[in-house]
């Protein structure tokens, strides 16, 4: 019996091993590469000298890339993107969650078809609109474009938020003399914000992670790291170490987004399952 | 002010919870509401709090039209039956919810006052740094309760507002909202589905049924002319002795068996099927009266009183007498039974659809 146990418990370490290894080597990996000085970047053996020159040339800008600039861009857009959706997104989610009015269910349904859709269906289009409207390569058009991607997302899960409240708490608060805002912004809101805390990282990390749009929506001026991390592919040497280095620096934000925020996160994507 | 609610009705979907209610409640009067669960209580507070939109009929406070007249505009405090706390406040601050809201606004240090003396009443001032979610349901409910009576209202709609209560505090806030009722005058509205509170608080009761009123009256209304069977079992316990039989001839009621027979209260047509209905304080076993006899079937102490149960023929009957009375009674035992022909009470069968009506003088 005992044997039997040590046995299984010996299995499931094996196999939570193996899939370390599975999901950590792509990264583990990127590390390798980002620490490999340029001439010694197709060498297949691990023994290499490691150097921070990659670090050094992504942040330094030597390359002629202005990498610091395509970071602050990602975080200008991304934090802009996601301020925006909870503003218009709240209330929004709230609405819906409380009241049925004319055409709600549709108007739900069409926020979330925008997720269906692969981005590369609407790019043509909003590319030719963005040139007329100026709003190629711009701060404001990026923001815009983005909320296709975080406004959904927003508005479905902080709706299912604001039902698992029941409507006696703002009835009280109706009651006790508040007005159906005030009743919003005093009792509702507080008690959805874990919801608020842990949508607000999805969605920065979906804005954030986003290729498609600032691929085609912007040349220099708003580039975000996704795009700006192949620059270093170009020309007749692809610098494989500068990508990976970029690459390597634009997780840093998410993550330490998501290390601050980790207490609300768990209570905040388990929502529903735990009940007050 | 005066509440009154005009052929009200309010459905959810297909469930039809308001059904043409009709109801008035007096100025200063403090109206207790009756129903098992489901006969559509809470949505009655609601919509005359404006919580809830009728789908037909008004409600009126002050003799004034209310619809479309938004909730805080009202002026009616309400204790939820869920309480409804703001559970990321302490107990102070949902008490004082209402004094800083800007229909009540009272200054800081008026309002601390004001919270200060509701706790003393209610008996929770030593938990209001709490926050909510550290109390009792017991304590949360009197925090609900306070954050009504802490500031003026044109009525006080109560949501069951001492259920969750042990029997003893129960008795002492039932007593205390009495006292603050006589004291106030403010016109309340009190839900239960406890027919001893009802009585116990109630200048009227209106008994409520699938979303319609049955009966309102004064609790000797209610008591000695019950509009049917069901208001008539939900008041006293033990419950009343309802045993069916048929109109004799000679105006008399006989059971199937006619072990048990009693003139009647009122005249029926022969041969009518009838539920006579005698309430176990109105029997007695030593006493004048018209007499019946049958068989000890079991006794059960009540404190001071037994409780005894009497075989007649097929049917049981149960009376409550004094312990002295009932002393030495064992089961089997023969015994003899006195009532008084005017304590009895007069029913229509029951029948599947409803049931049934007392036959007499209307009481409604």
């Amino acid at each position: 019996m005992r044997v039997r146990k040590r046995l299984s418990g010996l299995l499931a370490d094996a196999a939570l091993i193996l899939y370390f290894v599975f999901a950590l080597f792509p990264i583990a990996w990127m590390v390798i590469l980002s620490l490999k000085p340029t001439n010694q970047l197709f060498s297949t053996y691990f023994s290499f000298s490691p150097t921070l020159d990659g670090y050094r040339a992504v942040l330094g800008g030597s390359e002629g890339v202005p990498f610091v600039r395509f970071f602050v861009n990602s975080l200008v857009v991304s934090v802009g993107a996601v301020a925006l959706s909870l503003a218009v997104g709240l209330p929004a989610a709230y609405a819906s969650a409380r009241w049925r009015f004319k055409g709600s269910d549709n108007l739900m349904f069409t926020l979330l078809s925008f997720r269906f859709a692969p981005e590369l269906t609407v790019i043509i289009p909003l590319f030719v609109l963005y040139q007329k409207l100026g709003l190629f390569d711009t701060y404001v058009g990026m923001v815009w474009v983005l909320q296709l991607v975080t406004l959904p997302l927003i508005v479905w899960i902080m709706r299912s938020y604001f039902a698992d409240l029941t409507p006696e708490l703002e009835q009280a608060a109706l009651l006790d003399g508040y007005s159906r805002k005030q009743a919003f912004f005093k009792v509702a809101l507080p008690l959805v914000r874990p919801g608020i805390a842990a949508v607000s990282l999805l969605a920065f990390i979906f804005a954030w992670n986003n290729f498609v749009f600032p691929l085609i929506l912007t040349s220099n001026e708003a580039q975000t790291v996704t795009v700006g991390a192949l620059s270093f592919l170009g020309g007749d040497r692809p610098k494989y170490n500068l990508t990976a280095a970029a690459a390597l620096v634009s997780v840093v934000p998410p993550l330490l987004l998501a290390l601050t925020i980790q207490r609300y996160l768990v209570r905040g994507l388990s929502f529903g399952a735990v009940k007050s | 002010m005066s509440v009154a609610l005009r052929g009200v009705r309010k459905a959810y979907g297909r469930n039809v919870a308001l059904d043409g209610l009709e109801l008035e409640v007096r100025e200063g009067e403090f109206f207790c509401l009756l129903g098992p669960s489901g006969a559509g209580k809470t949505t009655t507070l609601k919509t005359v709090a404006g919580l809830e939109r009728p789908d037909a009929g008004t409600v009126e406070i002050d003799g004034r039209d209310m619809s479309g007249v938004e909730p805080y505009d009202r002026g009616v405090a309400m204790c939820f039956e869920s309480y409804a706390l703001y559970p990321h406040r302490s107990a102070y601050d949902n008490l004082a919810s209402p004094l800083r809201s800007p229909r009540h606004r009272l200054p800081a240090a008026e309002a601390r006052e004001r919270v200060g003396a509701i706790a003393e009443l209610l008996g929770i001032s030593a938990l209001l740094d709490r926050p909510v979610g550290a109390l009792s349901n017991g304590q949360r409910q009197r925090v609900a309760l306070g954050r009504v009576l802490v500031r003026p209202a044109s009525a006080f709609l109560l949501d069951e507002p001492l259920s969750h209560l042990d029997a003893k505090l129960r008795q002492q806030m039932r007593a205390e909202l009495k006292a603050i009722g006589a004291a106030r005058r403010t016109t309340t509205l009190y839900v239960t589905h406890d027919a001893v509170e009802a009585l116990a608080l109630g200048d009227r009761i209106g008994v409520i049924r699938d979303g319609r009123i049955v009966q309102t009256g004064t609790r000797e209304e209610i008591w000695y002319r019950p509009h049917d069977t069901e208001v008539a079992r939900a008041f006293g316990r033990p419950r009343i002795n309802l045993l069916p039989g048929t109109v004799a001839p000679g105006g008399v009621f006989r059971t199937a068996d006619g072990q048990v027979e009693v003139p009647l209260p009122a005249p029926v047509r022969e041969n009518t099927e009838v539920l006579i209905g005698v309430r176990p304080r109105d029997l007695a076993l030593d006493g004048r009266g018209h007499e019946l006899t049958g068989t000890v079937y079991v006794t059960e102490v009540l404190g001071r009183a037994v409780e005894v149960t009497v075989r007649l023929g097929e049917s049981h009957v149960s009376l409550v007498a004094p312990r002295a009375a009932a002393a030495g009674l064992r089961p089997d035992d023969p015994v003899r039974l006195t009532l008084r022909p005017e304590n009895l009470l007069l029913f229509e069968a029951d029948r599947p659809e409803r049931p049934g009506r007392r036959i007499g003088k209307s009481a409604r």
